[in-house]
């Protein structure tokens, strides 16, 4: 191996680890504060050897008495989205990827431009109008508003994943005679299945990771993980490490879901533009 | 059509002649665009409307009085409302811009195939799968002028730090909420271009090379322009996102000190859903939306003109 080339090698390995300091060692200094004496939070210099404690963790999950159980919350609500999303953005996705159109470039950047809208933006009249209709504080209507974000979103990643299934598959089952609804449901619906998985994992992290919507309709006893954290943060005296627990429960799922899907990571974040 | 042509997946043409069959794909669209219209036109004509009048929630229930424009000239006049524009470009355009360029830059590092490299890039992308309003808070503690990290690796790198805390003082709290998205949102860049440089053709680069164009003249007039509409599509969905941001200003600053970090998603916030002025935070949604549209569409119209769909 020639200098020059150890040369680079060593220089690209720096490199590598000099990302992963900067933007995986901040994550590991807030996991550590979860588990930390709430008295070494803020200690200067910063303590980097502690005695672990689940104190906090114990407080988030088992304590009835003041607390909601915001990370079943978060479940309900994350899981409903995505089950109320599938059936709205599957056909949708099989019309756009199967069928010639008149208008299909503009129909396909109408939905991405619903995910540009404000979110902030509709806040006050949900409220208003969810309140007129006495759903406040219902999963039902944090599922629902939901949908502004869940279906342009698998609508988009969807058609990708179908995009790729042969057409001679269901050419042939056509000419065997089967209806186009048959033909979606028995053949074209399984093999996309994995497709299906992975759109609705990432719907699941959209509604998982939103703090928005449930800020203004949740009620205490619905209130998910993000918005456990901002209550400990309102309250008299900011609880640091209940935060710290909150949030670790509220960082593992969408973390979990990404490292497992890596190999479809990238396609979810772009929609589907680069297959990935 | 008992063809056995193999045809194109977009080109299976409805066989049968009915209306379901001839309004087939429309549909299969409609449910989902019904069930988005219903979700976005209430809250847009609600606003529209609201905006007219006086109506505080904090005053009453219902809309008190017909104010014609007025709300429209209090949002424009406000001094925050200029500041919070202002603002938000200053963020979502240097936003967009560094993490395009520093994720272009990681990207190309990535691309160099070493073992454990993979590691890195599948590591790297932990950042974006964080909820904003979470890394508000895990920042809020990195800052902290009492014993955060951030604010000790300052310290003993001998670099001066405001005595208010870095999110405490004017002159670097719109800096530091810069850089929290910087590092929340610089990794998907990375992974993303990254992802579609792998796609570009060996062939092509190989041939430049023969022809002695430099790595940097590859990667402009090569690279780039192959992966141009992923790059197009990722940087307008994070300028909009920047722009729409109000969580990480809410955890980390509340606009503060003074109008400094103030920004349109965060004045909505407050005007809505603090002061409950739901006349006036109606126009501002409003004045949002236009501006919103306005720059979507220049940048829609200019960047997919000769896109193919």
């Amino acid at each position: 191996m020639s200098n020059r080339t150890t040369f680079s090698t060593a220089l690209t390995y720096a490199a590598g680890l000099l990302f992963l300091a900067i933007f995986i060692g901040p994550i590991l200094w807030f996991l550590a504060l979860a588990i930390r004496p709430a008295e070494t939070a803020f200690t200067m210099p910063p303590q980097f050897t502690f005695e672990p404690t689940f104190d906090a963790f114990r407080h988030i999950l088992v304590d009835p008495g003041t607390n909601a159980p915001q990370l079943v919350n978060s479940l309900i609500v994350a899981i409903g989205a995505v089950l109320l999303n599938l059936p709205f953005s599957v056909p949708a996705a099989y019309a756009l990827s199967r069928f010639k159109m008149r208008g299909k470039k503009n129909i396909m950047l109408w939905y991405l431009g619903l995910l540009m809208a404000p979110p902030i933006a509709f806040l006050i009249p949900y409220f208003v109008l969810i309140t007129r209709i006495g759903l406040q504080g219902s999963y039902f209507s944090m599922v629902l508003v939901l949908q502004t974000l869940t279906i342009p979103f698998s609508v988009w990643l969807m058609k990708s994943f179908i995009d790729e299934v042969p057409a001679e598959l269901e050419e042939a089952a056509r000419v065997d005679g089967a209806r186009w609804y048959m033909i979606m449901w028995r053949i074209t619906l399984p093999i996309v299945r994995p497709g299906i998985i992975v759109t609705s994992m990432f719907a699941f992290v959209f509604a998982w990771n939103n703090a928005a919507f449930p800020l203004v309709l949740s009620s205490r006893s619905t209130a998910t993980l993000p918005i456990g954290t901002l209550g400990y943060f309102a309250t008299s005296g900011v609880t640091w490490n209940y935060i710290a627990a909150a949030a670790v429960l509220a960082m593992i799922p969408p973390m979990i879901i990404f490292l497992v899907f890596d190999r479809y990571v990238v396609r979810g974040l772009t929609f589907g533009s680069v297959k990935g | 059509m008992h063809s056995t042509i193999i045809r194109s997946p977009r080109a299976l043409a409805p066989v049968r002649r009915g209306f379901v069959r001839r309004n087939l794909p429309y549909l299969l669209i409609a449910p989902s665009v019904i069930m988005l219209l219903a979700l976005i036109a209430y809250p847009l004509l609600f606003a529209l409307k609201s905006s007219f009048y006086f109506w505080n929630l904090q005053v009453g229930p219902e809309p008190m009085a017909f104010v014609g424009l007025d709300n429209y000239v209090q949002a424009i006049n406000a001094f925050d409302f200029r500041a919070a524009l202002t603002n938000t470009l200053i963020l979502s355009v240097l936003g967009t811009a560094i993490e395009f360029g520093l994720g272009l830059a990681i990207a190309l590092v990535l691309l160099k195939t070493l073992p454990g490299m993979n590691v890195v890039r599948a590591l790297l992308i932990l950042p974006t799968t964080i909820a904003p309003i979470v890394v508000g808070f895990l920042f809020r503690y990195l800052y902290d002028p009492g014993g955060g990290l951030l604010t000790w690796v300052l310290q003993s790198l001998w670099l001066p730090v405001p005595a208010e805390g870095i999110l405490g003082s004017p002159s670097t709290a719109l800096a530091a909420i810069l850089f929290v998205d910087i590092w929340q949102w610089t990794p998907f860049f990375a992974i993303v271009l990254y992802a579609s440089l792998l796609a570009v053709p060996d062939e092509i680069i190989e041939a430049a090379r023969l022809d002695r164009a430099s790595a940097w003249t590859i990667l402009m007039r090569i690279k780039l322009p192959l992966i141009r509409r992923t790059a197009i599509i990722i940087v307008m969905l994070r300028f909009m996102q920047i722009f729409n941001t109000f969580d990480t200003v809410l955890v980390l600053t509340r606009g503060g000190p003074g109008t400094t970090t103030r920004t349109l998603g965060y004045s909505l916030y407050e005007q809505g859903l603090v002061n409950f002025n739901v006349g006036l935070v109606s126009a501002m949604t409003w004045i949002t939306v236009l501006i919103v549209n306005v720059i979507v569409a220049l940048y829609v119209f200019f960047a997919f003109r000769n896109e193919e769909w």
